[in-house]
C-alpha cells in the first residue's frame, strides 16, 4: 500500500505483534478504536456502496443510506447523472429526508426551516432571507456558496453506485483493482438491474465480524449443516479464494456437483441422514453466468458483500452501529431480462438467505456468540487465525483464513497499527 | 379489487368465528409451545405461506424472508429448524388481536394484528415484530386450514435473525 498513513502512536500497543494471525479482541469492542475506524476508513479514502442505479430511475428520486454512521442520499439529477449528498441540513443539522426512498422533486428542502438546495446540494434559498420590512433575515454578506450540503464523490460501475467523502480518492476501478473488477462485472455485466426486495437485520456484533464471516470459507463448510447436507457448499468442492493486491478485497467461489463421489466431510457432523428435502428447486441452481460456479461471495473493503448463491443475487451492506452492533441491509436483485422461471427461482431460493435464511440465520447467531464470547476479555487476548497458514495469498481450496488475514493487513495499514509485516 | 371487496360478506356465524379463532390459536401454539412438527398440518397441501416486510409489500415486491408453497416445503422448514440450524435457544410468544373475517366465496379471509415476542436464555424479552396475518382459510373434509397465510411485518429492522416460523 502507499505507506503514507501515519502511525497511530497512541494505539500501536493494541496490535504490537507483526502479521495478522492474531487479531486483538480490543478492536471489536473499544469505542475509541471504533471512532477512529469511522474517521480513517468510512470517512477516509474508501469507496462505499450506496445503492443501485435502478433504485433511482427518475429525476428527483432518492434513496437514503449510511456511510459509517453518517446518512447520505443517492439522488438522480435532472440530467440523468447521480449525486450523493449528506442528509444533513447546512443550517441547523436537521435530517432532510426521512423516508427510505422517494422523490424530492427538483430541489431538496429541509422540513425544519425550509432551507432549499439543488439536487447537487447547493444552497439556493430560504424563507425570510431578507427578513420582514428590512428587519431580521440574513446579513447581505452571508455566503450561500459556502453553505451547501456535503457533496460526496460518486462513481457508478455497471449500475452499482459508490461514494466517498474523500474528493481525492483514487478512481473506483483503481480502488477495486483489475481482479476484483473482473468478478464484479461477472455479476454486474451491464444488463439492467431490478430490485427483487429488501431485508434488514440488526446483529449485535462489531461490523468487522460480518466482513470476516464472508471471508471465511472454513466456517461455511462446518457451521452451515443445511449447505453441507445438500451439497450447496462443501469444503471438498472445486473452489477458488482470490485476494486482491491490496489484500482488502476478496472473492470466494465454489462449484456444486464437483464433490460428487467424495466423502470427505472432514469429520463434520451432518444433519439427520434421513432429512430429505421436499423442495428440490431450492438447491438446483440454473447456471446463468457462463461458468460452473454456483456460489460466489465477493467482499469489497470496507463493507459491501456481493453474493450469488444459486440464483439468489444480493448486495449485503454492513452498516456499523457502535462498536458492538451493525445493521445488515440485503438488496436482492435480478436482471430486467429475467424470464418468468428465473424471477420465480430468485424468490424461491431467497429462502436460503436473509434474516430467516436456511443458511444465513446460522451466521447472525454465531456472530453474536463471538461478540458475547470476547466481551470483557483482558487486553492482549486475541483471535487465532492460522487455518491455512499465516499468509494472505489466494488459494484453490477453502480450508483457509487467508482472506481474513488479508482484510486485517489492509485494516492495520489504514488504522496505523504499526507494521503489519507480511 | 373493488369488485372482489363487494363480493366479501362479513362472517357473522358465531360458531364459525369460534372455529376460525381456534384454528389461529392452535396454529400459534404449534410454534410457541410446539411441537414444531405439527405446524405444517394447519395448511392445505398446496398453499402459500410467506413472511414479508410491509416495506416490500408496499413496494409491490413479493420477496419474503420465508416463502413456502406446499406442506412439503413447510415440513422442510420445520425439520431444518430442528435438525440443521444453529442458534441460541429462545422462546417465541405470539399475541393475536381479534380478527376481521369475511367470506370471499373462495374461503374465509381473516385479518388480524399480531405481535411476536422473543425471550433469550438469559430471560431478556424483545419485540421480534409487529405484524398482521392476512389469511385465506378453507374447509377441507370438515377441517379448517390455511390456503394462504401472509405474515406482513412492520418491524423490518429485524433484531438478529428469524429462527422459527411466525
Amino acid at each position: 500500500m502507499d505507506g503514507t498513513q501515519t502511525t497511530n502512536e497512541s494505539e500501536t500497543d493494541i496490535w504490537s505483534e507483526a502479521g495478522t494471525t492474531r487479531v486483538p479482541f480490543q478492536i471489536y469492542q473499544n469505542p475509541d478504536i471504533y471512532a477512529q475506524e469511522l474517521e480513517r476508513i468510512f470517512y477516509g479514502s474508501s469507496w462505499n456502496y450506496v445503492g443501485l442505479e435502478c433504485e433511482v430511475p427518475e429525476a428527483g428520486d432518492f434513496r437514503r443510506n449510511f456511510i459509517g454512521e453518517r446518512e447520505v442520499l443517492m439522488i438522480r439529477k435532472d440530467d440523468g447523472a447521480l449525486s450523493v449528498v449528506e442528509n444533513r441540513c447546512a443550517h441547523r443539522g436537521a435530517q432532510l429526508c426521512q423516508a427510505l426512498s422517494g422523490n424530492t422533486g427538483s430541489a431538496i428542502m429541509c422540513p425544519y426551516h425550509q432551507w432549499t438546495y439543488t439536487l447537487d446540494g447547493e444552497l439556493t434559498g430560504m424563507p425570510f432571507k431578507r427578513g420582514i420590512n428590512g428587519k431580521g433575515g440574513l446579513n447581505s454578506d452571508f455566503d450561500m456558496k459556502a453553505h451547501g450540503l456535503v457533496n460526496l464523490r460518486v462513481e457508478s460501475l455497471n449500475g452499482v453506485v459508490f461514494a466517498s467523502f474523500d474528493q481525492n480518492v483514487a478512481p473506483l476501478k483503481d480502488y477495486l483493482g483489475p481482479d476484483m473488477v473482473k468478478y464484479f462485472t461477472r455479476i454486474f455485466d451491464g444488463r439492467g438491474l431490478r430490485v427483487v426486495g429488501y431485508e434488514r437485520q440488526v446483529i449485535d456484533c462489531n461490523w468487522k465480524l460480518q466482513m470476516e464471516n464472508l471471508k471465511d470459507p472454513y466456517h461455511a463448510g462446518i457451521l452451515h449443516l443445511f449447505l453441507i447436507s445438500f451439497g450447496l457448499f462443501r469444503l471438498d468442492q472445486e473452489s477458488k479464494c482470490l485476494v486482491d493486491d491490496s489484500k482488502g478485497h476478496s472473492v470466494l467461489m465454489t462449484a456444486k456437483g464437483t464433490e460428487e463421489g467424495k466423502e470427505d466431510t472432514g469429520g463434520v457432523r451432518i444433519a439427520a441422514p434421513d432429512f430429505a428435502l421436499t423442495d428440490h428447486d431450492l438447491i438446483q441452481p440454473r447456471l446463468e453466468f457462463g461458468d460452473n460456479i454456483t456460489l460466489s461471495i465477493q467482499t469489497l473493503f470496507p463493507s459491501i458483500i456481493i453474493q450469488a448463491q444459486c440464483n439468489t443475487l444480493a448486495t449485503r451492506q454492513v452498516i456499523p452501529k457502535g462498536s458492538g452492533s451493525h445493521e445488515l441491509v440485503w438488496t436482492f436483485f435480478g436482471y430486467e431480462d429475467d424470464d418468468d422461471e428465473m424471477k420465480y427461482l430468485r424468490l424461491r431460493q431467497a429462502n436460503l438467505m436473509g434474516s430467516a435464511g436456511y443458511v444465513t440465520l446460522d451466521d447472525a447467531e454465531a456472530l453474536e456468540f463471538s461478540q458475547v464470547g470476547f466481551t470483557g476479555s483482558p487486553e492482549g487476548e486475541a483471535a487465532v487465525l492460522e487455518i491455512g497458514g499465516t499468509d494472505c495469498e489466494s488459494n484453490d481450496h477453502l480450508v483457509t483464513e487467508s482472506l481474513i488475514r488479508g482484510f486485517y493487513m489492509r485494516y492495520r495499514d489504514i488504522m496505523g497499527y504499526g507494521e503489519a509485516g507480511t | 379489487m373493488d369488485h372482489q371487496a363487494e363480493m366479501n360478506q362479513p362472517v357473522t356465524d358465531d360458531v364459525l368465528l369460534r372455529r376460525i379463532e381456534r384454528l389461529q390459536l392452535s396454529y400459534i401454539s404449534s410454534i410457541d409451545d410446539g411441537p414444531l412438527d405439527s405446524w405444517p398440518q394447519f395448511f392445505t397441501d398446496k398453499c402459500l405461506y410467506t413472511v414479508l416486510s410491509r416495506d416490500n409489500y408496499d413496494r409491490g415486491m413479493e420477496l419474503g424472508v420465508m416463502r413456502f408453497e406446499s406442506v412439503g416445503m413447510l415440513v422442510d422448514r420445520a425439520t431444518a429448524t430442528q435438525h440443521a440450524a444453529v442458534f441460541a435457544p429462545r422462546v417465541i410468544r405470539h399475541v393475536l388481536g381479534p380478527a376481521l373475517v369475511d367470506d370471499t366465496g373462495e374461503g374465509y379471509r381473516s385479518r388480524c394484528n399480531v405481535v411476536i415476542y422473543q425471550t433469550s436464555p438469559d430471560g431478556d424479552t424483545v419485540l421480534l415484530m409487529a405484524a398482521t396475518y392476512d389469511d385465506l382459510i378453507v374447509e377441507q373434509e370438515g377441517v379448517l386450514k390455511f390456503k394462504e397465510k401472509r405474515v406482513i411485518y412492520d418491524t423490518h429492522r429485524i433484531p438478529d435473525s428469524i429462527v422459527y416460523p411466525l
